[in-house]
């Protein structure tokens, strides 16, 4: 190959969301992209495989560490521990589209917005999320989360809709500079719920865990009621929820299409290749990066390097640029979470929500009885569902943390018909046992929960993975190097906050990197060298189907 | 973003004038054309079709529906065989439903519906299968109407209309439940509780339901939709429905306590305060002698300060609960007067 050839304007490492939603507006935006990951597939941590490929995918980093290991795999098997999984063999390995990341997007926001702007949308699909509960006093209750749930809600009493009412209403408004709020900013959001609204330890449970999806009883106020105002306005766009769900495995068939984007837009892919060395270029005057692949004979060069942590090199390991949001930066790092991937057979049921009862129509005469009835039934079968264990709802469970549970039916065309999945996220600070230990309690009490109780034997998943995940910690901003490597951070561990952050964070990866290249474009003479915005207006008619 | 802006150059605005022009005419000379022919009092199949064309321009024209019809009675219908006729208005159905979905408010259209829905013959044989089947399928054009604005307080007015006009009545528990449905999507829906209002009356007439159990339980209800949102006039109407009178006074007493509490979380809020007022006056006036003297005297006093709280609560009313306050003392005064202790 030539030097044209193999010099790019980037190299960007790792396909996760972040890294890949950051390729296509890269290249959409003209740059000369090349887009490597030593995995065989896209996506990275957020990628979404097969049963198979997830089985694999746990083995490989539950075997003990190769002194050999590439930065990667070193990376890797540092990050996911304490792996463990059952031995059934189920067929149709290939039907199912298991997310490392399962996540929720909500119907306003950066992601969704890039989505439309980019044209990634049109590669996919999405549905609705149909219900959030609690696990609460050992039921599962529907979180009302409009004014309409709260007025059907049995749950309630009179004066307590009343309250969260008026919760509700002050959330969705201008709360910044009232005075319910002065003083508390930093406070514990659920002793903010309960000493200015005089809410019930229930209705806030509810709030803190299911609406707001704070993870600690000591999450502070502000960032809490600014996410609950960002899904009340969320909601209503698409439906009633505020939350959409990715089809064909979300998270990584996300990423996937993002990258599909920026191959369209001429960026390269190789995916598979083990990378063997990436180093900056010794010349005085040239700052850049050199990058080798296995079994790639020229190695490939770049004026910048975008990588996921997972693959900096020791040595280059101070050069680096990490790309953080605002509230990241001199936070503490966040938590390890714990995972349990688990497939069940369904239907999944959950108690009949207010609204879904109000839709339907009774239009023939005959039909009118039918409809009655339909009222009447206390629970209904739904396709996707999100049912959160505050703090100290399970008495085998966790005591200060809560529990998230993403399930997943036969709609979201994730697995073959008849079988659901269940993703479990706990965070822990110090675990003191293994994750199926910690996780095993919250998916028998959600099978019992949710699955049709069949005669004998107790409701059982037909297959469970449980991992640990703990993210590397942020590296300190290091002063301006010549020669240096923007690096992305993992996105947030909150289900509806996870590609958001990948999002936003893509964003200034992209501004960063516009900035670093911005002389080298302008010397290629276009009339249109100025980058004004994160997505190119949308054409009308965009052909680019080329081969993929 | 990614509209494409058309750009009108001069050639294309005279072009598009010169097409208005001609269409002018054209509508210009049917209209004489047709017109002509009613003067002529024509019944034919022309006659008929030109009305159409011209309808199709213009469907607000009452003039040539009115011709149309009467082509129809005089004209087409006569002796021709059952299905013929039904066939015709069932064309005319369809017609004014496809010009429905372009023009949903046009009252010339609805009109024709009726008359056509009201003049389809009995048949096939001795059967009335074409009224059932054409007044169901309007209910159900009004259902999707109401899907579409549940508050078309029109639509509900049309919806009674075909209910009360189908060969087969539907019961009228279905109803309640068709505006339960609806409260249940928003409450804030005058004309659904109206309906449902209409529907219980109907039925406590006819001895089908016990009134006082319903009432206890639509007070519960319609309770849940103060609490939720206590700014909602359409619940506050539809409670002051349920207490009536006030001829029960336990009602009355509960109801009194349960918005006193709803005022507590609310403070200020005009609905409460009004409905307060309203509910002690009617205790005093229809119960004065159980209740007794003070506590008649206690609630009169409270009124007076409310109203005094509603001046300042809700400006525009100003005068009105001046008034009442003024009126309400002297009856409070009278009351105190009375040689009836």
């Amino acid at each position: 190959m030539s030097d044209s050839e193999t010099h790019f304007d980037v190299i960007i490492l790792g396909t996760g969301l972040t890294e890949s939603i950051a390729a296509a507006a890269l290249s959409k935006a003209g740059f000369k992209v090349a887009h490597l990951d030593q995995n065989a597939y896209y996506g990275g941590d957020e990628a979404s495989l097969t049963l198979d490929e997830l089985v694999q995918w746990a083995d490989t980093r539950a075997a003990d560490v190769d002194p050999e290991a590439s930065a990667f795999a070193a990376s890797q098997t540092a990050k996911f521990t304490s792996i463990s999984h059952s031995h059934h063999v189920l067929p149709n390995s290939r039907q199912y589209s298991l997310s490392l990341t399962p996540s929720i997007i909500p119907s306003k926001g950066p992601l969704i917005s890039s989505l439309i702007g980019s044209g990634v949308s049109r590669y996919g699909g999405y549905k609705l999320l149909e219900r959030i509960a609690v696990f609460s006093s050992g039921e599962v209750r529907n979180v009302p989360g409009c004014k309409e749930d709260v007025f059907k809600s049995k749950d309630l009493s009179l004066v307590e809709k009343r309250r969260l009412m008026r919760f509700l209403m002050f959330a969705s408004g201008e709360f910044e500079g009232k005075p319910e709020l002065e003083g508390n900013e930093s406070s514990p959001f659920s002793e903010f719920l309960r000493t200015k609204f005089s809410l019930k330890d229930d209705v806030v449970d509810a709030i803190t865990y299911a609406l707001a999806f704070c993870t600690f009883p000591s999450d502070p106020t502000v960032p809490a009621l600014r996410r609950i105002r960002r899904y009340l306005l969320s909601s209503g766009r698409y439906g009633a929820s505020p939350f959409l769900v990715g089809q064909y495995g979300g998270a990584g068939e996300i990423a996937q299409g993002f990258c599909r984007v920026s191959a369209v837009h001429g960026g390269v892919y190789i995916l598979g290749r083990k990378i063997l060395a990436v180093s900056a270029s010794d010349s005085s005057d040239k700052s850049g990066f050199t990058v080798q692949l296995e079994d790639l004979e020229d190695k490939l060069t770049c004026d910048l390097l975008i990588s996921s942590q997972d693959f900096v090199p020791p040595d280059l390991q101070s050069t680096t640029v990490p790309v953080l949001l605002s509230e990241q930066a001199g936070s503490d790092p966040p938590p390890g979470v714990a995972r349990c991937i688990a497939i069940f057979d369904g239907p999944i049921i959950f108690p009949s929500s207010p609204s879904q009862q109000a839709t339907t129509s009774s239009v023939d005469d005959k039909g009118t009885d039918e409809a009655e009835t339909a009222n009447s039934e206390t629970q209904s079968k739904v396709d996707t569902a999100i049912l959160v264990f505050p703090p100290g709802s399970l008495p085998e469970g966790s005591k200060t943390s809560a529990a998230t549970v993403l399930l997943t039916g036969e709609g979201t065309m994730s697995g073959p018909a008849g079988k659901c999945i269940a993703y479990i996220s706990l965070p822990v600070t110090n675990p003191d046992k293994s994750a199926e230990m910690l996780l095993k309690p919250y998916l028998h009490a959600t099978l019992a929960s949710v699955t049709e109780s069949r005669s004998e034997s107790e409701p059982h998943s037909l297959f469970s993975l449980f991992y640990l995940s703990t993210p590397p910690s942020i590296p300190s901003p290091q002063s301006f190097a010549s020669s240096r490597v923007v690096v992305t951070c993992p996105p947030s561990n909150l289900l509806p906050e996870s590609m958001d952050t990948a999002t936003k964070n893509a964003e200034t990866v992209f501004w960063e990197a516009v900035k670093a290249l911005r002389p080298a474009l302008s010397e290629g003479g276009q009339e249109d060298d100025t980058v004004e915005s994160f997505w190119p207006p949308l054409e009308v008619q965009d052909e680019d189907e080329e081969g993929w | 973003h990614g509209v494409r802006r058309t750009r009108q150059t001069s050639e294309a605005v005279e072009a598009r004038k010169q097409r208005e022009q001609s269409r002018l005419k054209e509508y210009l000379s049917l209209t004489d054309h047709v017109l002509a022919k009613k003067k002529s009092r024509d019944w034919s199949k022309d006659a008929f079709e030109a009305t159409s064309r011209l309808l199709q321009i213009n469907p607000e024209f009452y003039t040539i529906w009115n011709y149309r019809r009467n082509i129809m009675l005089h004209g087409l219908f006569v002796n021709s065989p059952p299905e013929v006729i039904n066939d015709i208005l069932s064309e005319d159905l369809s017609m004014t439903a496809a010009a429905l979905k372009a023009h949903p408010k046009v009252y010339t259209l609805w009109n024709h519906r009726s008359w056509c829905l009201e003049n389809v013959p009995d048949g096939p044989g001795d059967s009335r299968d074409w009224k059932k089947a054409n007044w169901s399928r309007e209910l159900a054009i009004v259902e999707k109407m109401l899907d579409a604005d549940a508050r078309n307080f029109h639509a509900w007015s049309y919806r009674r209309y075909v209910l009360a006009s189908m060969p087969e009545q539907r019961p009228e528990t279905a109803e309640l439940a068709y505006t339960m449905r609806k409260i249940e999507a928003n409450f804030s829906n005058f004309s659904a509780w109206h309906q449902r209002s209409k529907v219980y009356t109907s039925m406590w007439g006819s001895g089908k339901l016990n009134k006082d159990k319903c009432i206890e339980e639509e007070l519960e209800l319609v309770k849940n939709a103060l609490y939720t949102d206590p700014n909602d006039q359409s619940a506050w109407l539809y409670h002051r429905w349920l207490v009536d009178a006030g001829q029960n006074r336990h009602i009355l007493e509960s109801e009194i306590n349960a918005i006193e509490e709803l005022l507590e979380e609310d403070p200020g809020s005009k609905w409460c305060i009004e409905s307060l007022v309203h509910y002690k006056r009617l205790l005093v006036r229809n119960h004065a002698a159980v209740i007794g003297k003070e506590q008649a005297e206690k609630l009169h006093r409270q009124c007076i300060d409310m109203l005094q709280q509603l001046q300042t609560l809700d400006p525009p009313r100003k005068r009105r609960y001046q008034d009442i306050r003024e009126f309400g003392l002297c009856r409070a005064l009278n009351l105190l007067t009375s040689s009836t202790w």
